[in-house]
C-alpha cells in the first residue's frame, strides 16, 4: 500500500515536472492577449464601451484591527472620480479627480492637492474603462512568466509606466481573471509597497467586477468589499466638485 | 473599591518557587517568542551595536535553567534591556491582567496628578466633578490610596525606572489607574492640603471627561477638546490624538480663529499630558503653521520602509509665534509634532522633556502568561536625533511647582505668554 502510495506520488512528481519542463518551454502569451482576454472574460469590449458612468458602494475593513468603514465611489467618462470612505475613529476622507485635477482631503493629514507620479498613477488608475486604453496609459507591457497565486497558475504581465515604477498583474491561466496585482504605490510619505487581491468576480449590469478587494501593505490587510455596483446612474450635477478648502489650495 | 494596578505593583513577588517542567518549556518558548520577533521586527538588524543571535545563545541557557519565574523574566528582561530601548518589556503576568482587568472600569475622580519632586500632586481639577465638589484642589498632595500609603510605592517605581525618561510617565499613570474603577463606585483617597492638613476623602468615580471614540481593537477611548483665548492668544489643548473626525476640525477652527483681520499675538498648543494616538494627525495640525511645502516633521523607519512624516501646508498658515508645552506625560504623536515644529523653527517647547516615548509599539501575551511589548519602528526628527529615550528638549525649561499650583499658577503657561508677548513687543 506504502509502496503504491509512494509510486503515484514518484510518478504524479515525474509528471509535473515533465509538465514543468513544458511549460518552461510553452511560449508565453503576448500581453496583448491576455489583456484582451481578461476584457472578454469580465464582459467585452463592448460591455465597457456602453457604459458611460459608475457608481459603487463598499465596505471596508482593516483585517483584524477591528477598523471598519463605508463608503463610495463615482465616476464618469470624462474621467472624474469621487471617492469618500468613512472610517470609525478617523472620520471621512474624500479622494478626487475633477478635470485633471487630483486631490484629497484627510481629517489626519489635511486637504492637499496631489502633485508628481503620484498624480500620474492615480490619473492612470483612475481612467474611466481604463483597461481598454492600456496601451496608451503604459509604456510597454511584457509576460514575464507563470507563477501561482493562491493556488492557481497566473500569468505575470509587468506594465511599465512612462514615469514612475512597473506593476506586475497575475492573470489566471484558467479563467482569464485578474487575480493580483503587486505594485509600489507612491505616496508623500515615501514609497509603499501593496499587494493587491482581487475576488469574488460577480456580475453587474454584464460586466465582471471583484467585489472583494484584500490589499496588503505594511503589515497591514485591508478588505474591501463592493456591496452594490451600478453603471449609467444620474449622477447629480457638482458631484465631482472639489471641497472649498482645496479650490482655496489650486487658487494659492 | 480595590485599586487594581496599585495592588499589584505592591504584590509583585520576587519569592522564588521550583518550576515544573511545563513552565519551564512555556519560558523557552516566551524566550523563543521574544527573541524572534523582536528579530523580525526590529529596523535595525544590529539594535544598539549587539549580536542578537550571540544575545540568544548566551541568554538560553539561563532561561532554560531558572528555577523560579523571577529567574526567566530576568533573563528575557536581560536581553531586551541589550536594546537600550523603550517600549520594549517583559510585563509580569499579574501585572498585565490588572492592566486589562483595569479597562473594565474607566470611572475617574476628576482630578490629574502629576509627579513633582517625588510627590503625586494633584495639577488640575475638573469643573463639578466629584474630586471639585468634594474640596480637592490643584497643589494638594497624594498621600495615600485606599488606606496604602503611596510613598514606598513611589519609592520602588522611581528606583525601578530611574534610567528612563518614562519614569514620571509610569509613576503617573500607575497611580492614576490605582484611582480608577467602575463608575459609580467609590475611591478612598488620602490628601495634603495647602496648610499641611490630612484631608480623607471618598471621591465617586465617573466617567472620564470627553466624548466616548473607538478606534479598531483599542479601548474605548474619552477624547475632549479646549480652546479658548488667554491674554490675547490662542490657547489650544486636548488630551489625545484621536477622533480625528471630530477634533482636527476643531483643532482648524481654533486657529482659524486666531487669523483674519484680529489675528492673536500668538498661539499656544497644551500637549502636558498628551500621550499621542494617531500619528498622521500631527501632520495635518502642523500644516496651519508651515507655509514652506516640502516640509517634514521627522522620519518612521520599519523594516520594510521609511515612512516620512510630510507637512501638507494649508491654503493660509498661522504665521504668529506658536509655543508648544510639554512635560513628563508628553508622548509618541505629541512628541513627533512638537519635536518636529521645533526642529523646523516653527514653534518653541516650554515646559519639561517629554516622555521620549515616540516609538509605535504592539502588545502580546507570551505562552508563559507574561506580557511582551516590542516596538515596530523607530522614529528620528527632522533635527536627526532619534526622539526615543530622549524626548523633546524644551527651548524653555520650565517646571510646574507644587506651590505655583496652590497659589492657582501656572508658571509654564505663564512663560509661554510672556515669550508671545515679548515678540509682539518686538516687532
Amino acid at each position: 500500500m506504502k509502496r503504491n502510495r509512494f509510486l503515484r506520488i514518484t510518478l504524479a512528481t515525474a509528471i509535473a515536472a515533465s509538465f514543468s519542463l513544458f511549460a518552461a518551454d510553452e511560449a508565453l502569451p503576448k500581453p496583448e492577449t491576455i489583456i484582451d482576454k481578461y476584457i472578454e472574460v469580465t464582459g467585452g469590449r463592448k460591455a465597457y464601451e456602453k457604459h458611460k458612468t459608475e457608481q459603487a458602494t463598499m465596505s471596508m475593513e482593516f483585517v483584524g484591527k477591528g477598523i471598519k468603514g463605508a463608503g463610495t465611489r463615482y465616476a464618469d467618462a470624462n474621467n472624474n472620480v469621487i471617492e469618500s470612505i468613512t472610517l470609525e475613529g478617523v472620520g471621512k476622507i474624500d479622494q478626487g479627480i475633477f478635470n485633471g485635477v487630483v486631490w484629497e482631503t484627510n481629517p489626519m493629514t489635511g486637504p492637499r492637492v496631489v502633485t508628481g507620479s503620484e498624480k500620474a498613477d492615480r490619473l492612470r488608475d483612475s481612467r474611466f474603462n481604463g483597461l481598454l486604453y492600456w496601451r496608451e496609459l503604459w509604456k510597454s507591457a511584457e509576460t514575464t512568466g507563470v507563477e501561482n497565486v493562491e493556488g492557481e497558475d497566473c500569468y505575470k504581465v509587468v506594465m511599465t509606466p512612462a514615469a514612475g515604477q512597473p506593476e506586475t498583474n497575475f492573470y489566471s491561466k484558467k479563467s482569464g481573471l485578474l487575480i493580483k496585482r503587486a505594485r509600489v504605490v507612491t505616496t508623500p510619505m515615501g514609497e509603499i509597497p501593496v499587494e493587491v487581491f482581487t475576488k469574488d468576480y460577480k456580475e453587474f449590469d454584464t460586466l465582471m467586477v471583484p467585489t472583494r478587494v484584500l490589499q496588503k501593505m505594511m503589515g497591514n490587510e485591508i478588505a474591501v468589499t463592493a456591496d452594490a455596483v451600478k453603471f449609467d446612474v444620474e449622477i447629480p450635477a457638482g458631484t465631482f466638485e472639489p471641497p472649498a478648502e482645496i479650490k482655496k489650495l489650486l487658487a494659492k | 473599591m480595590k485599586p487594581p494596578l496599585l495592588a499589584a505593583l505592591l504584590t509583585i513577588s520576587l519569592c522564588a518557587a521550583d518550576l515544573t517542567p511545563a513552565q519551564q518549556k512555556l519560558n523557552v518558548d516566551s524566550f523563543e517568542y521574544a527573541w524572534k520577533t523582536i528579530r523580525d521586527k526590529m529596523w535595525d538588524p544590529m539594535p544598539a551595536g549587539v549580536d542578537w543571535k550571540q544575545i540568544h545563545d548566551e541568554l538560553l541557557p539561563k532561561v532554560q535553567s531558572a528555577k523560579s519565574m523571577g529567574e526567566a523574566r530576568a533573563a528575557m528582561r536581560d536581553m531586551i534591556s541589550r536594546l537600550k530601548m523603550t517600549h520594549f518589556n517583559i510585563i509580569p503576568s499579574d501585572v498585565y491582567e490588572t492592566v486589562a482587568t483595569k479597562a473594565k472600569g474607566d470611572g475617574e475622580p476628576g482630578f490629574d496628578l502629576r509627579i513633582l519632586d517625588g510627590e503625586a500632586v494633584v495639577t488640575t481639577v475638573e469643573a463639578n466633578s466629584p474630586a471639585a465638589k468634594a474640596g480637592v484642589k490643584p497643589g494638594w498632595r497624594v498621600v495615600s490610596v485606599e488606606g496604602k500609603d503611596l510613598e514606598p510605592v513611589l519609592k520602588k517605581l522611581s528606583e525601578t525606572y530611574k534610567e528612563t525618561t518614562t519614569r514620571e510617565l509610569i509613576m503617573a499613570r500607575a497611580l492614576l489607574a490605582g484611582l480608577s474603577g467602575p463608575r459609580g463606585s467609590q475611591a478612598k483617597a488620602e490628601f495634603v492640603d495647602g496648610a499641611g492638613k490630612r484631608v480623607p476623602l471618598e471621591v465617586e468615580l465617573v466617567a472620564p471627561r470627553g466624548m466616548e471614540s473607538k478606534f479598531g481593537h483599542l479601548p474605548t477611548q474619552h477624547v475632549w477638546f479646549e480652546s479658548k483665548k488667554v491674554s490675547g492668544s490662542g490657547y489650544i489643548a486636548f488630551n489625545m490624538f484621536m477622533d480625528a473626525g471630530r477634533i482636527a476640525p476643531q483643532f482648524s477652527d481654533s486657529v482659524q480663529s486666531c487669523m483674519g483681520a484680529k489675528p492673536c499675538d500668538g498661539i499656544i498648543i497644551d500637549l502636558r499630558g498628551n500621550p499621542g494616538g494617531l500619528g498622521a494627525m500631527s501632520m495635518g495640525m502642523a500644516g496651519w503653521f508651515v507655509s514652506k511645502p516640502n516640509q517634514r516633521l521627522g522620519v518612521m523607519k520599519t523594516k520594510e520602509n521609511e515612512l516620512k512624516f510630510m507637512v501638507f501646508p494649508r491654503a493660509e498658515t498661522f504665521d504668529g509665534p506658536v509655543v508648544l508645552l510639554t512635560d513628563a506625560l508628553t508622548g509618541s504623536t505629541s512628541e513627533i509634532f512638537a519635536g518636529g515644529l521645533k526642529d523646523l523653527g516653527r514653534a518653541r517647547v516650554v515646559g519639561t522633556r517629554s516622555a521620549g516615548a515616540a516609538l509605535p509599539s504592539m502588545f502580546e501575551r507570551l505562552p508563559n502568561g507574561d506580557g511582551f511589548q516590542y516596538a515596530i519602528a523607530n522614529y528620528i526628527s527632522e533635527g536627526g536625533k532619534p526622539l526615543e529615550g530622549i524626548g523633546v528638549i524644551p527651548d524653555e525649561e520650565v517646571k510646574l511647582t507644587r506651590q505655583a499650583l496652590l497659589e492657582g499658577r501656572d508658571p509654564v503657561l505663564e512663560a509661554a505668554l510672556a515669550y508671545i508677548r515679548k515678540q509682539k513687543d518686538q516687532k
